[in-house]
């Protein structure tokens, strides 16, 4: 599994892949996003917003694009804190990709981004899948963030994790 | 000075909110000039009065919800309540600051339940208001349990204040609270 999952920048040429999970229902269910129905809205969000990313990178599983996971820093003077973000095809789930992604993430994001000392995640009340994916990976449950936010129009409750730069890799 | 001979609690002043004016520069300074307030706020303590002036004009008086705290008409610090970026506008943060001279009499917190009464009455749609205090003010910790806010965890450097990355409690109250 270690060497079978990789990281790497996005590139255009990578539409077809991400394209699979983009317009997959399962995959759009916890995020805040709708499924893509069509790849010119996908090329256009990965123009607009994943290559000119501060940190994002597609998750390769034997070298094919499978998913996408990235470190969104706030601003000004809280750019300390970054939240992380992960999407992955669902004929992969539940063999271990996402926390491999995960991991690699952290070995080299508190590097690559000047000033970060928190990574933070946000995961539904529910999201199982995802609760696991974090827990694995050495993150730790700050709280749960009552009727934080609107997903699919209903409000909410989030958990918050966090891995701070000093917190050991697991 | 208390000088009540049964050793009752002083009662808190009766204070009311209302909008800045550029005429309250002067009391805005007896908070913002003084570094045991601006302690757990990330912006240094305000030395020339020209400088309170223009915070007053390009960010208070056009924000949409910032309110003088004040003892006879006159502020003795300020709270305000910032929505949510976004999506989220069912969201939103509230923060207040108090001269020195009129910390611990119960203001801070009164203050409080009146903004939290105004929140849900004046913003459509609110759902969830949020405060966080740093994890070495118990103070201001205090004020928002006494006002009925809810502890929901510590969230570990959090945020950047003067020179530290410091970890800071995260409180809320919720609409079916009120």
């Amino acid at each position: 599994m270690d060497e079978e999952v990789t990281l790497r920048p996005c590139n255009l040429a990578d539409v077809d892949d991400l394209y699979e999970y983009a317009s997959d229902d399962k995959v759009s269910a916890w995020c805040r996003w709708d499924t893509y129905t069509n790849k010119e809205d996908l090329l256009n969000y990965m123009k607009t917003c994943m290559i000119p990313h501060p940190w994002m990178r597609v998750i390769c599983y034997r070298g094919r694009p499978v998913g996408s996971i990235s470190v969104t820093p706030y601003t000004g003077w809280d750019r300390c804190r970054a939240e992380l973000g992960y999407v992955l095809a669902s004929q992969y789930w539940g063999k271990g990709i996402a926390t491999k992604a995960v991991k690699l993430t952290l070995e080299t994001v508190f590097k690559d981004l000047k000033d970060l000392e928190r990574v933070e995640a946000l995961v539904d009340v529910e999201n199982f899948g995802s609760q696991k994916v974090l827990e694995k990976s050495g993150f730790t449950k700050d709280g749960i963030l009552r009727r934080f936010w609107i997903h699919k129009g209903t409000v909410r409750d989030r958990i918050l994790y966090s891995f701070i730069s000093t917190d050991p890799f697991v | 000075m208390n000088h009540d001979q049964n050793h009752q609690k002083p009662k808190t002043p009766t204070i009311t909110l209302r909008k800045f004016t550029l005429s309250d520069v002067d009391s805005f300074m007896s908070w913002a000039a003084d570094p045991r307030v601006t302690r757990f706020q990330r912006r240094d303590p305000y030395s020339d009065p020209a400088d309170a002036l223009a915070y007053i004009t390009t960010h208070i008086l056009p924000h949409p919800w910032y309110r003088a705290i004040c003892i006879d008409n006159t502020p003795v610090g300020s709270i305000s309540i910032k929505p949510a970026p976004g999506e989220d506008r069912h969201r939103a943060s509230i923060g207040y600051r108090l001269a020195y001279d009129y910390w611990g009499k119960g203001i801070a917190t009164e203050a409080l339940k009146l903004t939290i009464k105004a929140a849900f009455e004046e913003l459509d749609d609110l759902e969830r208001l949020e405060a966080i205090a740093d994890v070495d003010n118990p103070a201001s910790q205090r004020v928002l349990e006494k006002a009925g806010f809810k502890e929901e965890g510590i969230l570990r450097k959090y945020v950047r204040l003067k020179g530290e990355t410091r970890d800071m409690v995260m409180f809320s109250f919720l609409v079916s609270e009120f």
